[in-house]
């Protein structure tokens, strides 16, 4: 089997040689590839680079376009501040929507413009797809409703607006939603197959806030993206325990689970068919662990989960994990069918 | 006399006009702004914590409750200061430099500021030398770091090495945080203590400042 084939199969259900290996690299591909953050970000190139030389070196089924949270914000006018050496962040304190009144204002940005953030994405898709997309999944990726309201309000007043402007918030993730439809469509035509849905800022609030306001969103982006022809990854890293079941009830057809939430309660929550994908701590055992650790942490996933499963940690794969560890991922995914 | 239970109500339900209400009431009808506090307010503060530790109350509840608290501290810290009554503690607290996510921090201030401390927050990105001037010239007992990424986990280190260069080290104590933060690099970089979370972050704060003022 491909690597493509094999990620396909599984989330369709369908027998595989062998699980699929789906961590997310960001910065540890970056050093991989002899590049800083900065530039991994900045410049689609040397993310592609970057992150075939991963895949490669880690047999990794997939390659990602994720970089950051800011690309949408920084096309809109957000002030963000860029590091050398990691991702670059929206400044909170200067949000783009201090001001309520500001949002009537806002136009959706062309995913396509030149010199955009935004722009710059796609061009990774595309480049992603020349280079790996016979054999590899191609991950685009889009900011879910909750992660971009709070990007472009400041996430700690978005979680007084859930109490305070019910008619803003929902206005705020309606043009969420619409924008990262157009920006998944784009990177869908540049040839991803699979788009990844990031939405932290959802594991912050709580089920009833999450019920009635994120969860109608985030199945309005995910029948959308459905709707385009895109396989969906859902993203929420953080403590989610309180929300998986509706997270099980979107129709993703990859769900990560972020260390937090153990594996068993997901599976009990989401029912045997969804996928789910984690969830190794990535800092504690991932990185500072040991090879046998992390082999014995990812039996205990695989065996919570079920067959339905997709190797990978809860998060980001961290800078400065050791080779062997990692290899120890590689290794489990290898030889578990 | 107000009916001063419906200031601890206030604050649990984060409704901010309400504790401000109440609390001008209060404060009008002669009653000590030390009691305002000791009595309702943090008792209010602990049970949004206990709240939030059982997974009642979620990140929202929890910021609107510290604003009704805030909104209620702005009419008594002057009376408090004015009477010379003693905070449970002086706390600067930040995220470290380079780490501009500051959700932790601010639940970590409140939570504080709840439990009665003098809070010094300092905000977002905190260069070492502000945790250092905090020590120097605001005479705070504890620092609070805070940092949500790997990559700005050495900026606790760079802050505790400045605390030890300009030698005000042994006046403060410090405590770090954060998701990616372990009770290990807690011990490695020399801090005094790690905090879980907001709750044990507070209890932390007490146990470390009690110790200091007894020593």
């Amino acid at each position: 089997m491909t690597s493509r084939e094999r990620v396909l199969a599984a989330i369709d259900g369908q027998p595989v040689d062998r699980l699929p290996l789906m961590p997310i690299t960001m910065m540890y591909a970056a050093d991989l590839g002899g590049v800083s953050y900065g530039q991994y970000a900045r410049d689609h190139r040397c993310l592609v680079e970057a992150q075939l030389r991963t895949a490669e070196a880690f047999d990794f089924d997939y390659v990602s376009a994720i970089s950051d949270p800011a690309r949408e914000a920084s096309d809109l006018g957000a002030e963000v501040e860029w590091f050398d050496n990691q991702p670059p962040a929206i400044i909170e304190s200067r949000a783009l929507l201090s001001d309520k009144s500001a949002l009537k204002r806002l136009q959706l940005p062309d995913p396509h413009a030149a010199g955009s953030r935004m722009g710059d994405r796609v061009s990774a898709v595309a480049l992603l797809a020349v280079r790996a997309g016979g054999d590899k999944i191609v991950e685009g990726w889009v900011e879910g409703p909750c992660a971009m309201a709070a990007d472009l309000r400041g996430l700690n007043t978005l979680m007084l607006d859930f109490h305070d402007d019910e008619a803003f918030v929902t206005d705020l993730f309606e043009f969420a939603v619409a924008m990262e439809l157009a920006f998944a469509k784009a990177q869908l035509q540049a040839g991803a197959t699979l788009i990844g849905v990031g939405d932290a800022a959802a594991s912050l609030v709580g089920p009833r806030t999450y019920q009635r306001y994120v969860f109608p969103y985030e199945q309005k982006l995910i029948d959308g993206l459905r709707a385009l022809g895109a396989r969906v990854r859902l993203h929420i890293c953080g403590n989610t325990r309180k929300i998986v079941d509706g997270m099980g009830r979107l129709g993703c057809d990859i769900v990560d689970l972020d260390f937090l939430t153990p594996m068993a309660e997901a599976r009990a929550a989401m029912g045997g068919r969804q996928v789910l994908l984690g969830n190794l701590d990535p800092v504690r055992v991932l990185r500072d662990g040991s090879p046998a650790g992390i082999t014995q942490a990812l039996e205990e996933c695989w065996k919570a989960a079920g067959p339905r499963y997709i190797v990978g940690a809860g998060c980001e794969v961290p800078r400065g994990t050791p080779e062997a560890n990692l290899r120890a991922m590689t290794e489990f995914a290898r030889r578990t069918v | 006399m107000p009916e001063l239970q419906g200031l601890y109500d206030a604050v649990v339900n984060g409704d901010q006009k309400a504790a401000v209400r109440l609390t001008k009431e209060g404060l009008d009808a002669g009653v000590e702004p030390m009691e305002l506090l000791s009595s309702y307010m943090i008792p209010a503060m602990d049970e949004v914590g206990r709240r939030f530790e059982c997974e009642d109350y979620f990140v929202p509840e929890l910021l609107l409750a510290a604003r009704a608290m805030k909104g209620a501290m702005e009419l008594i810290r002057p009376l408090l200061t004015a009477s010379g009554a003693q905070p449970a503690g002086r706390v600067a607290i930040g995220t470290v430099k380079g780490d501009l996510h500051d959700i932790g921090k601010n639940l970590v201030a409140s939570m504080l500021e709840g439990g009665g401390f003098d809070v010094l927050d300092l905000g977002a990105d905190v260069a070492p030398e502000k945790f250092v001037d905090a020590v120097e010239n605001k005479k705070v007992d504890l620092i609070c770091l805070s940092a949500l990424l790997t990559v700005t986990m050495p900026s606790m280190r760079t802050t505790i090495e400045a605390l030890e260069r300009a030698g005000v080290r042994d006046k403060v104590k410090v405590i770090v945080g954060g998701a990616p933060v372990t009770e290990q690099f807690a011990k490695d970089i020399r801090a005094d203590g790690y905090g879980e979370n907001a709750n044990s972050a507070v209890a932390l704060a007490r146990k470390l400042v009690m110790a200091a003022r007894a020593a």
